[in-house]
């Protein structure tokens, strides 16, 4: 099992980009390069944004374990289906000792007749006060024929901490796209627009700012394709 | 003069939701002229701006629209807004994750791509945004800004300005421009429509009271009830609807 360990102090920070090819460059990962779980000591930090292309297929289960003092995770993810793809992410966070922070923001675009799972979990063991722990997953459907559950779950066992999670499945705003439209901009790019917005708090992530804008204009033109075809 | 008739509504209809809204309106607009659209809540004016600006909800069941000659009807709108349309929001929308100067570049190029233009190079935005910003006091950190997030009424209503400033159009369409705003903010407001109006362009000023019209002063004033325009006068038809109300019209 792939394992992340961080030691005492350490931050690192990951990039997973889950997609088939490599037009426009940038960089791919296979599923199997994602760690299955993330160990987290004392005062370090563990950042990681995966992000989820049209066109690919992922079962992600993801442990991660707050397991010294001070110790911070952030996991981000981004998805954008737009045909028969079948996207499952779990992630379970485990704040096991004080005064850690997590947080969880997964944003998802589903079309065509794809289905995404996403089930998010925080566990506060009964030592682990002030901690605190968010996580946040947001979906847009823009089918009839695509599917989505979300199940955000909490697990509290101390009693000084700060947690919260919360789930959306919407649609593309109409009256957005009206007032973008009577501008002069056209109804496919206040969608592109609106699409592209939508997921930038994922990909605000991505450290590197080359990398991040090469990963926003592939993914901007993906999902120029994806309203293209609806 | 025929070529000076910038739009032209006849016999228009229009539903919302199989509800009839407006019952047969006839309007000739032409160039340098201001006209208002007066009259009580539900009368249908703000039907008539969003069947101009072309909104999909609603739908024209009879009559035509004219706009320098082309079929308005016919036109999504984008098409609208190239042609020179623009509507200023009675509730302008707020787009979260968009900033300003991200959405008026994506309208300004979309404008320049409509007239067969190249897109504007990124200093020369910058400039015409600091410029237009300036114009209707907007601070230059508004630029940065989500479109309308967490704006005050005041904020939004310089920001619709700002946008008819960028975009420049033939024919603004002020729809209650005036509510929600103190008085400083509706002089700054009515300054700049009136600096942009060239007698190559027209306004429609759609508002329930006389206030907005002292400060932008219309050549023709129109009574808008039931669907219908019950009157048409010049601008002294304000001061008599503000004494007599618009039952005893």
């Amino acid at each position: 099992m792939e394992e992340m360990h961080i030691r005492k102090g350490d931050r690192v920070h990951r990039i997973y980009v889950l997609r088939h090819t490599l037009d426009g460059g940038g960089t791919s990962s296979l599923q199997s390069e994602i760690p299955q779980q993330i160990v987290v000591e004392g005062n370090a930090r563990a950042d990681v944004v995966l992000l989820v292309f049209p066109g690919i297929s992922a079962d992600i289960k993801l442990d991660v374990h707050l397991v010294g003092e001070g110790a911070e995770a952030n996991v981000y993810g981004a998805y954008v289906c737009g045909g028969e793809e079948k996207v499952k992410i779990a992630v379970d966070m485990y704040h096991d000792e004080p005064h850690c922070n997590s947080r969880q923001l997964f944003k998802g675009i589903a079309g065509g007749v794809s289905k995404v799972d996403f089930y998010g979990k925080i566990i506060v063991a009964q030592d682990a006060q002030r901690t605190e722990a968010y996580q946040e997953n947001h979906n847009i459907l823009l089918t009839d024929g695509a599917k989505v559950d979300t199940k955000p779950q909490l697990e509290i066992y101390a009693d000084d901490v700060k947690c919260s999670h919360g789930a959306t499945i919407g649609r593309l705003n109409e009256e957005e796209q009206f007032y973008m439209r009577s501008r002069g901009i056209s109804l496919e790019d206040a969608k592109v627009l609106q699409m592209i917005s939508f997921i930038a708090p994922v990909l605000e992530h991505v450290e590197d700012e080359t990398q991040r804008d090469a990963l926003t204009a592939r993914i901007e033109s993906e999902i120029r394709n994806i309203i293209r075809n609806i | 003069m025929a070529n000076d008739i910038l739009l032209k509504i006849e016999g228009l209809r229009a539903s919302v939701e199989d509800k009839e809204i407006l019952k047969g309106v006839d309007l000739v607009i032409r160039k340098g002229e201001i006209h208002a659209v007066m009259g009580p809540n539900g009368a249908g004016k703000s039907t008539l701006s969003a069947v101009l600006a072309g909104k999909p909800q609603f739908t024209v069941t009879a009559g035509t629209i004219e706009f320098l000659g082309q079929d308005l009807l016919a036109m999504s709108p984008e098409e609208r807004a190239w042609a020179g349309i623009f509507l200023s929001f009675q509730y302008p929308v707020e787009i979260p994750g968009v900033t300003i100067t991200n959405f008026m570049k994506t309208a300004v190029n979309a404008h320049r791509a409509g007239k067969g233009q190249d897109p504007l190079k990124a200093g020369d935005f910058l400039k015409l945004m600091r410029e237009k910003m300036a114009f209707v006091q907007m601070k230059p950190e508004f630029a940065k800004r989500e479109v309308n997030v967490g704006f005050s009424g005041g904020e939004k209503k310089r920001n619709e300005i700002f946008q008819m400033a960028m975009l420049d159009p033939t024919l603004a369409i002020l729809d209650e421009t005036d509510s929600g705003l103190d008085v400083d903010a509706l002089r700054i407001v009515a300054n700049g429509v009136n600096a942009l109006h060239t007698p190559d362009k027209a306004a429609i000023v759609i508002t329930h009271y006389q206030r907005l019209l002292d400060y932008i002063v219309p050549d023709v004033v129109h009574v808008l009830k039931d669907g219908k325009i019950v009157k048409t006068a010049g601008k002294e038809l304000v001061a008599e609807i503000e004494e007599k109300g618009y039952d005893n019209l």
